[in-house]
């Protein structure tokens, strides 16, 4: 691996200049993406968006989605060509590529995916009691415990019915985050076995980062999901988080990941001038996933995993209020936010959708400038 | 009288306060038969008229409705001609009815009561209400997290709640008449709170579904008793509500056809 000092000259240009390869590629394949997307009519429907507002958001109508192909294909490729570090890069492109995968299977099964029929925990009770035949009665009894799995995550669901379901995508999320933690507990070295704590140095965790990593990979990635919600809101969000990471990377003189980073913090600039309202394409799943799996890992990855809220605070902050809006309808029986995520309280709050995004990527700012403070410490 | 909050409180029952549409009377909406778990208490017939005021429009704006825009203004207003043909106040009742949103007896009495002892006694009701022994510890919480929702007609008829009023000449405001299995099927069970009593006439309001009403015409409503023979129960003494009498009255119908009617008190 190449090896730099922290705030190395040399180390920066390489990153600005992988950035600026990352942004040209991306804005030369943007418009083929764009005439696939719409030839192969991957495109967004009104049929299962709730959150398409009638008149104001009925537009959106028809705009292609999986934009975050863009992003995936043009990471992955620099990185296979210049950047392919075995020690280093190919378990977050790897990772990247599982949970982007998933997405795109997401993505695909919403839009061309029949409806598919789930047994009910009740119709599995009552089929193992009445079935005539005693092989399918055990049968069911033996998969009982999958159909409580799956059931009991059918209330995380936006949408359930059609598309990947809740607990394949939790089993796929569960195994990226697996792979993750084996890599960073086992191949990284016992440098990552600590956690790093601003001005106070380390805590060790043994094993235990084990389920953190797991966690957290899930969670950032679910989260990255949760705040594509408008035009520009999750691009921008990541492309400033990257800009962050990148910054912190050189910082810390982890070469690879600098490069990573810059690759990606240029792929997004690209992206997110297609994005911004009226959006050219919107990033799916396939890239909010992708794209939140590695920023889980790129962070843990330079072992500032205690940053990881902050850099990605907006991402957070948006999952918290999905979470906490839950609870509050499920328990309370009230509202807590008029919707969530939270970029649709605002919504209906009278906000338009500019306004939103902006100020969300100003706060969001702010705190990667409150992180970047921080791993300096 | 019950306190001005309380009163108020009706008033908004009766003419839910949305912007620029006046006279929505809020429907009656009960669970029993969609029978929804886990929901937001809105939507199960225990919500506050402001909640269903911004239930109604989210729902509006998020399946496309076209009834409120997203500031909440009516939209149906915009509409030329449109009073002529179905008023704004009418289809904004059929929305809330086709959308399971209403109030039913109990919710409703829970907190007008709420209001009414908040103001006058300084206490929250709630949390000195019995509804289960804490030995049920789930029910106990369920209770303790969602009481409003939890508040039947039957803990309203519990000893361990109310008293049992014996004379209709001890009647005040706060007061409660309850009718337990009553209907047709002797199935389902009222709860009516009394809002005034000058001895001569007794004012009372709920939240009911005549039959006669229809599918969308039900709702929170206002009634008296005339107190025509005093010195004798309830049930002979004037009933008059929507300028129905007696027999033509569903509420004394079903008071009349209640298996157990009785005056109670909240003992708190």
């Amino acid at each position: 691996m190449m090896s730099f000092l922290p705030f190395s000259p040399n180390l920066l240009q390489q990153a600005l200049l992988y950035a600026i390869l990352a942004a040209i590629g991306a804005f030369i394949l943007a418009p083929v993406l764009v005439r696939f997307l719409l030839k192969f009519k991957i495109t967004r429907s009104a049929e299962y968006d709730f959150t398409l507002k009638g008149g104001e958001r009925l537009f959106k109508v028809g705009t292609p989605i999986m934009g975050g192909l863009l992003v995936i294909i043009v990471v992955t490729t620099i990185t296979l060509l210049f950047n392919w570090e075995r020690s280093y890069t190919y378990v977050p492109i790897g990772v990247m590529g599982i949970s982007a995968f998933l997405g795109a299977a997401d993505d695909l099964l919403n839009i061309f995916g029949k409806k598919r029929r789930n047994r009910t925990l009740p119709m599995t009770l009552t089929l193992i009691r009445v079935h005539k035949k005693w092989y399918v009665r055990l049968w069911y009894i033996l998969t009982l415990p999958w159909v409580i799995f799956q059931r009991s995550t059918a209330v995380l669901g936006s949408h359930p019915g059609k598309g990947v379901l809740v607990h394949e995508k939790l089993l796929l999320q569960f195994l990226a985050g697996a792979i993750t933690a084996w890599w960073i507990y086992f191949k990284l070295g016992n440098q990552w076995h600590t956690l790093w704590i601003p001005f106070d140095g380390f805590v060790s965790l043994s094993w235990w980062i084990i389920p953190l990593v797991i966690f957290l990979v899930m969670f950032t990635a679910n989260a990255v999901n949760i705040a594509d919600g408008l035009d520009g809101l999750a691009g921008g969000s990541l492309l400033i988080t990257f800009a962050g990471l990148t910054a912190i990377s050189w910082i810390e003189g982890r070469a690879a990941f600098t490069l990573l980073n810059a690759t990606v913090m240029g792929a997004l600039i690209a992206y997110t001038y297609f994005n911004v309202k009226p959006a050219r394409f919107q990033m799916g799943d396939v890239g909010t996933l992708g794209l939140g799996a590695l920023l889980a890992i790129n962070v843990m990855a330079i072992n500032k995993t205690i940053l990881l809220p902050i850099l990605g605070f907006i991402f957070y902050i948006e999952a918290l209020s999905v979470i906490l809006q839950v609870f509050c309808r499920r328990f309370l029986g009230r509202r807590l936010f008029k919707m969530s995520p939270l970029h649709h309280h605002f919504e209906f709050k009278g906000w338009s959708e500019e306004k939103i995004v902006m100020r969300f990527w100003l706060v969001h700012f702010f705190f990667i400038l409150i992180a970047i403070w921080l791993a300096m410490n | 009288m019950l306190s001005p909050k309380a009163e108020q409180l009706i008033e908004e029952y009766l003419n839910l306060p949305f912007s620029e549409v006046p006279g929505v009377r809020c429907p009656y909406y009960i669970n029993t038969r969609a029978k929804q778990r886990a929901q937001l208490r809105v939507l199960i017939g225990k919500g506050l008229p402001q909640e269903i005021i911004e239930e109604a429009k989210i729902i509006s704006i998020q399946y496309h409705h076209g009834i409120f825009d997203c500031e909440g203004k009516c939209l149906l207003n915009k509409i030329p001609n449109y009073d002529s043909v179905n008023p704004p106040a009418k289809c904004i009742k059929k929305f809330l009815v086709d959308n399971n949103l209403g109030i039913d007896c109990s919710g409703f009495v829970s907190h007008v009561l709420r209001e009414h002892f908040k103001e006058t006694r300084k206490i929250d009701i709630v949390n000195k209400f019995f509804f289960v022994p804490i030995k049920n510890s789930v029910r106990y919480f369920i209770s303790w997290l969602r009481p409003i929702e939890n508040m039947s007609v039957k803990h309203y008829a519990s000893d361990k709640n109310t008293k049992k009023i014996e004379s209709i000449n001890d009647i005040t405001p706060g007061d409660l008449m309850i009718m337990l299995e009553t209907g047709p099927q002797k199935n389902r069970n009222h709860i009516i709170l009394i809002t005034d009593n000058d001895n001569q006439v007794i004012k009372y309001a709920h939240a009911r579904a005549w039959s006669m009403e229809g599918q969308y015409d039900h709702g929170v409503a206002r009634g008296e008793i005339r107190i025509i023979k005093p010195g004798e129960p309830l049930l002979n003494q004037e009933w008059v509500e929507f300028g129905t009498i007696n027999e033509n009255n569903e509420t004394y119908q079903e008071a009349k056809n209640a298996k157990v009617f009785e005056i109670r008190r909240i003992k708190f």
